[in-house]
């Protein structure tokens, strides 16, 4: 079938307003946040809106028997081109598909289509003093279907943990059109062990086993209360080792944040009047759940982190805290402008090393920056390891960019040797997939096995995750 | 200044890093919900443009001319791109290389010549009053016109006949002891659509101890300009009204129109005129432009007659994109409201989410305009307000037709004439 019928075909089958098919209207779809996608960008052959899940096994029928490649895309937030179509083939935009179909309060839980924003979802789930715990910083614009499909975190996965933690239950359109739900047909149970584990197979598959087109989350009590220390470290050896202070005096935070001093600098030269402290590092603690637990776990870390760190402040104060955090949340702004010509580069930007090792990372990133002439900043969710690595270039300059394209070859292997992985949350994709036997070895012949039990040929998602 | 030298196509369309974050505030996304209206598509569209990937055609201008210019995606992105900068400068780019005729005698012929502008508005005008506009409805003969304007030229109802320049003369002494001179930058959609807005501006000024002169020779400030492709006459204009007011011994100058003094400060003069001769004398007259409720309550420090009302009017307050976004003020319209007696200000959900009328817009995209009105409309009854302010001639027209629709007993109106009607009641009092 060539385009021309490929098209005509998707018209008929969804309406001309669920289709794009004119060679402008597809250009649009040919980026995510990724940097691949800036220097290559690769146009799909349709775009379809689709509103069903009959609607979505129509059209993988209509790949299937064509062989057309199809890839599911949330709202284009990722940053490893996980979402574009490398080798043509029809996109299925899911983020207009944005129903909650049921919360369910007596029980915990909520069913949801793909394209339910994350703090939209929230924002409704509030209302039953009910909250969805994964807190990626993309929240007011990513999916649920993007999540799921990267099984993503944030800054507080260090207490609640990633998305798989949260799914129940999926239905998921495989390749050949046949609709499967994963956890079970009528299953609403918390714990639930029969069969084969699907649901945890598809979460952070990367769309390269099938559609996800329903989702059945937990969902969690929403906490009452907050609050946030400030530590301020004069040895950066120090930081790791107040966090794990902090777990072996039995506290658990729900986020652990650093900023080194490429960061520090960062925050100080786009917002002077911030003022971070000149450091080796800073670390933001945050504590949720009741009023007393919240003052308690508080109380604990001030006395723990108190001895390795130069300063140490603690609030419960809303504005004091959003005073303590501002630097935080403007990290990734600031790390964009720290070159007036440049923009920060997504690309090496999401890995992850054991706690012991942080510094070593941050060290040994810092130094590559240097070698490469880069400017590096450094911040991250140190409470599990992940580390966020926002190298800054003009990225219209060839000769920039190809440096940059070995710093974070380095850093990627670098993260590999030093025992952590290439990312954290952020997904493999078309970036990262050249790493896949480094990291897994022989495991990538039987992923590849699993891969053809669902699609036996290969229009999932293709030159994606292995 | 050629379209790819231009400082942001230059410098800003390489630091977007396709966050999406603009995605979450557009409001025409929320309608449309792909990408080809993404705030970041259209910054990836003009990159295109500028590399020569894309050709510069009218198809590609329908993409980007579906945007409000509202700003908020500028104001929200975190790589502090000016969005709207480099979406208008597409617009030209795109425009000069297939200019219409229509265009041609709309924003070059009529929109700089303030005497045709204005003869052409109150030839409507009379129109409407005889009640030809109604005729020409029922019988079809407004379905010729181009676009969306058959169904849009619903919006202008109600046009004066006679326009504030008619009305008001170019000097108006201050009452009692002189403060200040200020210039005031009557905008076209006050002068002709709005000439309470005027008078009560100009009242309220020399009650206040303002001498104000209105330019004689003043021009359109260029924005419809801007937002229609048409970059060129826009600059034309600005170098026009700079000449024109820095001839005066100006300490401000004022306009009560949000579009206006955005496209008259300093932000948008170093767009335009960046780099061209005219860059000083344009700091000149750009440090001087301020917002009128800005002016009131900031540097007139105005103090309201005191009296006792016993039943105050509830007023809430819908923020122009050219006022909230493009210069940041929010607080002085709403302070402004406060200080009057007779107001119970109230603040509406989504206060500063754009209306959908945005100049033209309503008129060019008149279906999408009207779902992001009635969501705004939603918000502004929720409050259950006897008054809408806002200050900005094109959100009055587009929620006076948004009460309309809603059939909602609501006056849209400017706070200044609200300030005006409390001041003159008291004085009738004594």
């Amino acid at each position: 079938m060539d385009k021309a019928a490929i098209k005509n075909e998707l018209v008929k089958m969804l309406g001309r307003d669920k289709v794009l098919t004119e060679d402008l209207d597809l250009m649009y779809y040919s980026y995510d946040s990724s940097f691949l996608t800036k220097l290559e960008p690769a146009n799909p052959t349709a775009v379809v809106m689709p509103r069903s899940t009959e609607d979505v096994a129509n059209i993988m029928r209509l790949a299937f028997e064509n062989d057309i490649p199809v890839i599911p895309r949330g709202a284009g937030t990722g940053e490893t081109g996980g979402c574009i179509a490398l080798r043509g083939g029809i996109v299925l935009d899911l983020s207009t598909w944005d129903e909650i179909i049921d919360i369910d309060a007596a029980n915990m839980q909520v069913l949801v289509r793909p394209g339910v924003i994350h703090a939209k979802l929230n924002e409704e789930l509030a209302k039953y003093n009910l909250f969805f715990p994964p807190d990626p910083g993309s929240s007011q614009m990513c999916t649920i279907g993007g999540m799921v499909a990267n099984n993503a975190s944030g800054l507080r996965a260090v207490k609640y943990g990633t998305t798989e933690q949260y799914i129940l239950g999926l239905e998921v359109v495989l390749a050949n059109g046949d609709v499967i739900t994963t956890g079970g047909m009528k299953a609403r149970c918390i714990k639930n062990v029969s069969g084969l584990n699907l649901t945890k197979l598809m979460v952070g598959s990367e769309g390269v086993l099938g559609v996800v087109t329903r989702v059945r989350l937990r969902c969690w009590p929403k906490p009452r209360a907050r609050g946030i220390a400030m530590a301020v470290f004069d040895n950066l050896d120090e930081a790791p080792a107040a966090v794990l202070d902090v777990y072996q005096a039995g506290v658990l935070p729900s986020g652990i944040e650093i900023l080194d001093s490429s960061a520090i600098n960062a925050v100080n030269g786009f917002k002077p009047q911030i003022n971070l402290p000149q450091a080796e590092a800073i670390l933001l603690f945050e504590v949720d759940g009741n009023p007393p637990g919240v003052e308690f776990e508080g109380n604990i870390i001030k006395e723990v982190v108190g001895k390795r760190a130069r300063t140490i402040e603690w609030s419960t104060d809303p504005k004091r805290m959003a005073e303590l955090w501002e630097g935080r949340s403007i990290t990734a702004t600031a790390a964009a402008r720290v070159k007036a010509d440049g923009s920060r580069v997504f690309a090496g930007e999401d890995i992850s090393v054991p706690l012991s090792k942080v510094a070593d990372t941050l060290r040994q990133i810092r130094a590559l920056g240097d070698k490469y002439g880069i400017k590096v900043v450094n911040y991250g969710h140190i409470g599990d390891g992940n580390v966020h690595t926002a190298p800054v270039i003009n990225p219209e300059n060839p000769e920039e960019v190809d440096r940059v394209l070995q710093l974070v070859d380095e850093i990627h292997r670098l993260a590999v040797e030093l025992e952590g992985t290439t990312t954290g949350e952020h997904g493999v994709g078309a970036v990262r997939r050249q790493y896949a036997e480094l990291e897994h070895g022989l495991a990538v012949k039987y992923m590849q096995g699993v891969k053809d039990a669902f699609d036996a040929k290969g229009i999932m998602n293709p030159g994606k995750l292995f | 200044m050629e379209f790819q030298k231009l400082p942001p196509v230059k410098e800003q369309i390489m630091k977007c890093v396709r966050c999406g974050k603009c995605r979450s505030v557009c409001p025409v996304f929320e309608q449309i919900r792909n990408e080809t209206a993404a705030p970041r598509g259209h910054v990836f569209m003009v990159g295109m443009l500028r590399d020569g990937v894309v050709e510069p055609q009218p198809e590609v201008y329908e993409k980007l001319a579906n945007c409000l210019l509202c700003e908020t995606c500028s104001v929200n992105c975190p790589s502090g791109i000016d969005i709207h900068e480099l979406n208008a400068a597409a617009r030209s780019y795109i425009y000069d290389k297939n200019p219409s005729a229509g265009k041609e005698l709309i924003f070059d012929t009529m929109w700089t010549r303030p005497g045709l502008l204005r003869t052409t508005t109150m030839l409507m005008g009379g129109v409407q009053k005889l009640g030809l506009q109604t005729f020409a409805r029922n019988v079809g003969l407004t379905k010729i016109l181009p676009g969306d304007m058959p169904k849009a030229e619903k919006i202008m109802t109600n046009v004066p006949t006679r326009s504030a320049r008619k009305q008001i003369p170019k000097f108006n002494r201050a009452k009692g002891d002189k403060k200040y001179t200020v210039g005031y930058f009557l905008g076209c959609g006050t002068d002709l659509f709005n000439p309470e807005i005027a008078k009560s501006t100009v009242d309220m000024l020399t009650r206040f101890g303002c001498d104000v002169i209105i330019p004689k020779d003043m021009k359109c400030c260029g924005m419809p300009h801007i937002a229609n492709g048409k970059m060129d006459t826009a600059r034309r204009l600005m170098a026009h009204n700079i000449k024109i007011f820095n001839s005066y011994n100006l300490d401000y100058i004022v306009s009560d129109c949000a579009s206006c003094t955005s496209a008259l400060a300093h932000k948008n003069t170093e767009f335009l005129l960046g780099g061209l001769k005219i860059e000083d004398e344009a700091k000149l007259f750009s440090d001087k432009i301020m917002d009128l409720t800005r002016f009131m309550v900031e540097v007139l420090d105005v103090k309201m007659p005191e009296k006792n009302v016993t039943r105050k009017t509830r007023v809430t307050y819908h923020d122009p994109c050219h006022l909230a976004n493009a210069q940041g003020i929010k607080e002085a319209p709403r302070e402004l409201l406060k200080r009057i007696p007779e107001v119970d200000f109230v603040e509406m959900p989504g206060a500063n989410t754009c209306c959908g009328g945005s100049g033209t817009y309503s008129l060019t995209h008149y279906d999408l305009s009207m779902k992001i009105l009635d969501k705004k409309m939603d918000r502004a009854m929720s409050t259950g307000a006897a008054k809408l302010a806002t200050c900005c001639p094109s959100c009055t027209m587009q929620l006076k037709y948004g009460t309309e629709r809603c059939h909602w007993d609501c006056e849209v109106v400017h706070p200044i004439v609200l300030a005006n009607r409390s001041c003159q009641q008291a004085l009738i009092k004594k």
